[in-house]
């Protein structure tokens, strides 16, 4: 092999294996952490940055055709689609958890806000409990 | 040869740590603590698609990975839609109770 097949091969290995340790980081982050919000957190990390590690070695390795730009489209995408999910995933955690204050603080100014909203509703809406919640999420 | 034994090397890793995913999919406390592990495990199948697809040079493959981004993303988000739809419905029901079935889905969260 000449010069420049071994540079390439050291740079796409180094990017592939730091992608590896990233899933790795990620993997003991949601051992590590109690709680789903916290959980989200670290694997956010693994959607975003160890699957683009991953995927600039892998390009790399792969030379310039059309798979690299497959995989490129592949990452692209999951810039996307993984901050949706997370929100999608938090919204579900905040509406279904009847008691979020004892993982994570709840701004008062937030729950004042909210009775205000509750006080100056029209009394049908103040009734109806999935409206209120809707302000809440 | 070499970046045969690497990618095999990359593959046997991933899928080593495919199991504590599963592991923590399994013992989650809370349903979106499955959500948030059936993603994770879903990221790294991906990565274990477009290694496959370099090792066998079949190029399609990474077009096989691509659907299972888009997949993996619709099950995340229509699960917890439907979980935050089943919550919604059956905090309803047991606040009026004498309400008939018909009133229960009125409210919209969808």
């Amino acid at each position: 092999m000449g010069v420049f097949e071994w540079i390439r091969l050291i740079v796409g290995g180094v990017f592939l294996i730091s992608g590896l340790a990233t899933f790795f980081t990620e993997i003991f982050g949601v051992f590590h952490f109690r709680y789903v919000l916290n959980r989200m957190h670290a694997t956010a990390m693994g959607d975003t940055l160890g699957i683009s590690s991953c995927m600039v070695g892998l390009m790399i390795f792969s030379g310039w055709n059309f798979t690299t730009l497959k995989l490129l489209l592949v990452v692209v995408f999951l810039w996307f689609a993984s901050p949706v999910s997370s929100h999608v995933l938090a919204r579900l955690e905040v509406a279904t958890n009847e008691n979020l204050e004892d993982h994570c603080t709840v701004y008062p100014e937030l729950k004042m806000l909210e009775e205000e909203l509750a006080a100056t509703a029209d009394p049908a809406k103040q009734a109806d409990p999935a409206s209120s919640d809707q302000t809440k999420a | 040869m070499i970046y045969h034994n690497l990618y095999i090397t990359v593959l046997i890793l991933l899928a080593i740590m495919l199991f504590p995913c599963l592991v923590r999919a399994v013992r989650g406390p809370r349903i979106a603590d499955r959500l948030v592990s059936v993603n994770m495990m879903g990221t790294m199948v991906m990565v274990m698609i477009a290694v496959l697809a370099l090792l066998l040079d079949e190029g399609y493959l990474v077009d096989i990975c691509l659907l299972y981004a888009m997949i993996s993303f619709l099950a995340v988000v229509v699960l917890s839609k439907v979980y935050i739809g089943i919550y919604e419905e059956k905090r309803h029901k047991a606040e009026n109770p004498d309400e008939d079935e018909e009133g229960g889905m009125s409210d919209g969260s969808f």
